[in-house]
């Protein structure tokens, strides 16, 4: 996922900037909510009652927010390691507890297709709930929130700072965001109310009710596919390919703007006949429309023995994935490359032009190609994002909120 | 957020002694992992259960000076040593620094089995500074009713309290085995060159029972990420990290109190006062004997075994797939101190 680029002065300043900020508002404001020290030492974990759980006979609990619905007994944690069950009583550990917190461009998520050359305040706590071998952000997304330092900015005081510094948009991201399924809920919600839009950035490995829930506040979704075999699923991420799928389904019919990432490493799942496999089953289930991002690997974690991916394959990857059918494919973590632009299908003029974070949008106008005037799917203005709805849907049985 | 922690002179000179030390333990004493097939030896692994009445009783249970003596005759049994200071200088060295890792989720190991073991190493020259006892946080220690001190007597803290080198204590390298890849306790990596699994036998919701194998689920940073498939094979595997498996010297189960139902958590009406300890240098044949015991109760109470409950006992294979010891129960030699060890009543 992200980041990989380095923190730079600015960013860092920024963030510090940002924290500082949130901290004098919590202060200022007097809220806080119950913390108690699971450690010796400075970390603090914040406790919150979890979302999307059943009570099971003695204490116990069924996880329902992924498709993993771990049982957990009393003491214990979900797979994710974040959310623990004490007393009979489900509860997360990472409500607001942030230890990821940057302003990135839109571009970074990587969204192409929304709100080019804007800015989104980033944030993360620590927890996934899969277990990838190559895992770019596994120093957070494999940690346990008492094993990283964090922050603690509520909803309130993130809304807050991304008006103060204006930025449109909130994105959860960095590690795995489902896991900290009722912050982003409710920072969402609430920004949502006060102009501020926002996006997930997610392996996609949640349950459909709590989705389709999600997706009430939210104003667009990012997918990390991470590969088209349930074998790179189970021997890579601990995971199944099912689900993920299930959630791209979902998102379609909800008709929230998404796009898809596709991390290529080398000899695990960059054959052509799995893209063109997986470049199909968009184009059935998504349409041809689904911005599609083939992103490049480096090796990290637990997969140091294969080498970044060549730029070569990343452009074969695209030709593939256009020749099956999708018009919008892109190639990222690469600078220099025609595959970062956005080209209008009709006339094939570009239409968004990118270096790097640099963007130029001068061939999009009013949503469409400025040449030619063909419309380009996506989100465009701030007011489009905050327009969005999904198709409503009956209360979701059996589960807690 | 936190990153690794950087390797000082300081920390590079602390960790090249501590290798130093295990390696050069490890080279003269003897082997833990009896009767692997790796490992020549005895044909039968060797497990002392040794029960006596004082282990039974309620609250705090016996004092610490009272268990050193019962460890002292099972070490003597487990050994054949007519000295326990002879049986436990098979293990350690008074040299060592030993790293104790109690068991305090849920139903913990009684401090005094613990401390009763810091009690008997000290009769071979450890002084009581050299020992930590020790698991995942502060927090669950004293809850358990651990005196947390980080100096001055025996030492008492947990992975949480070395935070400020990186990493929420935990290594700065992961460590892989089989399936698990891991952060490890910098208790383990920094601070220790031996290491005593001191486990509680209970039962577990999803992977039967819960002993000295598993017990190292709190050395690693991520055991959430280990419990599907009954937490097979990531127990042994776990217990396999280069960092456990280089130092580990003995397992000793804690059954004076044994919950053979509805655990992790301590649930009382399930616990019944066996009365007993556990000891082995093998930590697959230990947690086979103390499935063996559970699994009597159960019967003796009409309920099924656990294969028959949804949570069969997987990872005692698996254990001994990875040649970490004897999971048959016809290759384990049961040495039965006191009451018989099957008698569950």
């Amino acid at each position: 996922m992200m980041p990989n680029g380095r923190t730079t002065r600015r960013q860092f300043l920024t963030a510090l900037g940002a924290g500082t900020c949130a901290l004098c508002a919590a202060r200022a404001l007097g809220r806080d909510i119950s913390g108690e020290s699971t450690s010796g030492a400075r970390t603090q974990v914040a406790v919150h009652d979890a979302m999307w759980f059943e009570r099971l006979p003695d204490k116990a609990v069924r996880c329902l927010l992924c498709p993993r619905e771990c049982v957990v007994a009393e003491v214990e944690r979900g797979y994710c390691g974040v959310r623990e069950n004490q007393g009979g009583d489900y509860k997360t550990l990472v409500y607001g507890n942030l230890c990821s917190t940057n302003i990135d461009p839109i571009e970074k998520k990587p969204l192409y297709h929304y709100l080019p050359t804007t800015t989104a305040l980033s944030v993360a706590t620590a927890g996934c709930n899969m277990e990838c071998k190559f895992c770019q952000n596994w120093r957070i997304s494999q940690y346990r929130p008492e094993q990283v330092e964090s922050l603690l900015i509520l909803p309130e005081n993130l809304v807050r700072i991304a008006t103060v510094r204006r930025t449109p948009t909130l994105a959860f991201t960095y590690s795995e965001p489902v896991v900290f399924y009722e912050y982003m809920h409710d920072a969402a919600a609430l920004g949502r109310r006060q102009g501020v839009g926002s996006v997930m950035i997610s392996n996609g490995y949640i349950r459909e009710p709590a989705l389709r829930q999600l997706c009430r506040v939210l104003t667009a979704v990012k997918i990390d596919l991470k590969a088209f075999t349930e074998k790179f699923y189970a021997d890579q991420c601990a995971a199944h390919l099912e689900p993920v799928l299930k959630t791209l389904e979902v998102l379609a019919d909800t008709g929230i703007h998404t796009e898809v990432v596709v991390l290529l490493i080398p000899t695990l799942n960059d054959s052509a006949d799995e893209i063109r496999q997986m470049a199909k089953w968009l184009v059935d289930h998504m349409g041809r429309d689904v911005p599609l991002h083939f992103s490049r690997f480096h090796p990290t974690y637990r997969v140091q023995n294969l080498p970044p991916t060549p730029v070569a394959t990343l452009d074969r990857a695209r030709k593939v994935a256009m020749d099956a059918g999708l018009r919008y494919v892109y190639v990222g973590n690469v600078p220099f490359t025609e595959g970062g632009n956005t080209y209008c299908p009709s006339c094939g003029k570009t239409v968004i032009k990118r270096v790097g974070y640099n963007v130029d949008p001068a061939g999009l106008k009013d949503g469409g190609c400025a040449s030619c005037g063909h419309k380009i799917p996506g989100v465009w203005t701030q007011q489009q994002a905050l327009a969005f709805k999904p198709k409503e849907m009956a209360a979701p049985k059996g589960s807690v909120m | 957020m936190s990153g690794p922690g950087r390797l000082t002179r300081r920390r590079f000179l602390r960790r090249a002694a501590a290798s130093a030390a295990v390696a050069g333990a490890a080279a003269t004493l003897p082997r833990v992992w009896c009767g692997a097939a790796e490992t020549p030896g005895p044909a039968k692994s060797r497990v002392v259960v040794i029960r006596h009445d004082a282990l039974a009783a309620e609250g705090q249970g016996p004092t610490p000076g009272r268990v050193r003596e019962i460890l002292d005759e099972a070490a003597r049994a487990l050994t054949g040593d007519a000295k326990a200071a002879d049986a436990w200088a098979r293990w350690l060295k008074p040299q060592d620094r030993l790293a104790v890792k109690v068991n305090c989720l849920g139903l913990p190991t009684r401090p005094a089995v613990a401390l009763g073991l810091v009690e008997a190493v000290g009769g071979i020259g450890l002084a009581p500074e050299q020992t930590i006892l020790w698991d995942r946080t502060n927090r669950d220690l004293k809850a358990a009713g651990y005196t947390l001190r980080a100096r001055g007597g025996v030492r008492c803290f947990g992975t949480d309290a070395l935070e400020a080198r990186g990493n929420g204590g935990y290594s700065a390298d992961v460590y892989t085995s089989g399936a698990t890849g891991s952060l490890v306790s910098r208790i383990i990596t920094d601070e220790a060159t031996a290491l005593v699994s001191a486990a509680v036998l209970k039962d577990h919701n999803l992977a039967g029972i819960t002993g000295v194998m598993k017990n190292f689920f709190g050395a690693i940073h991520n055991p959430n990420k280990y419990h599907e498939n009954g937490c097979d094979p990531f127990i042994a595997d776990a217990c396999a990290q280069k960092p456990i498996r280089d130092r580990l010297r003995l397992v000793i189960c804690d059954a004076t109190w044994p919950q053979y139902e509805r655990g992790p958590p301590a649930r009382r009406q399930w616990q019944w006062p066996y009365g007993g300890l556990i000891l082995s240098t093998d930590p697959v044949a230990a947690d086979r004997v103390g499935c063996e015991i559970l699994l009597r109760k159960r019967a003796a109470v009409g309920m099924k075994p656990f294969d028959a409950v949804g949570r069969p006992v997987r990872h005692l294979a698996s254990g001994e797939a990875r040649g970490l010891g004897v999971a048959k129960l016809e290759r384990i030699e049961v040495v039965s101190i006191g009451r018989p060890w099957l008698d569950v009543a």
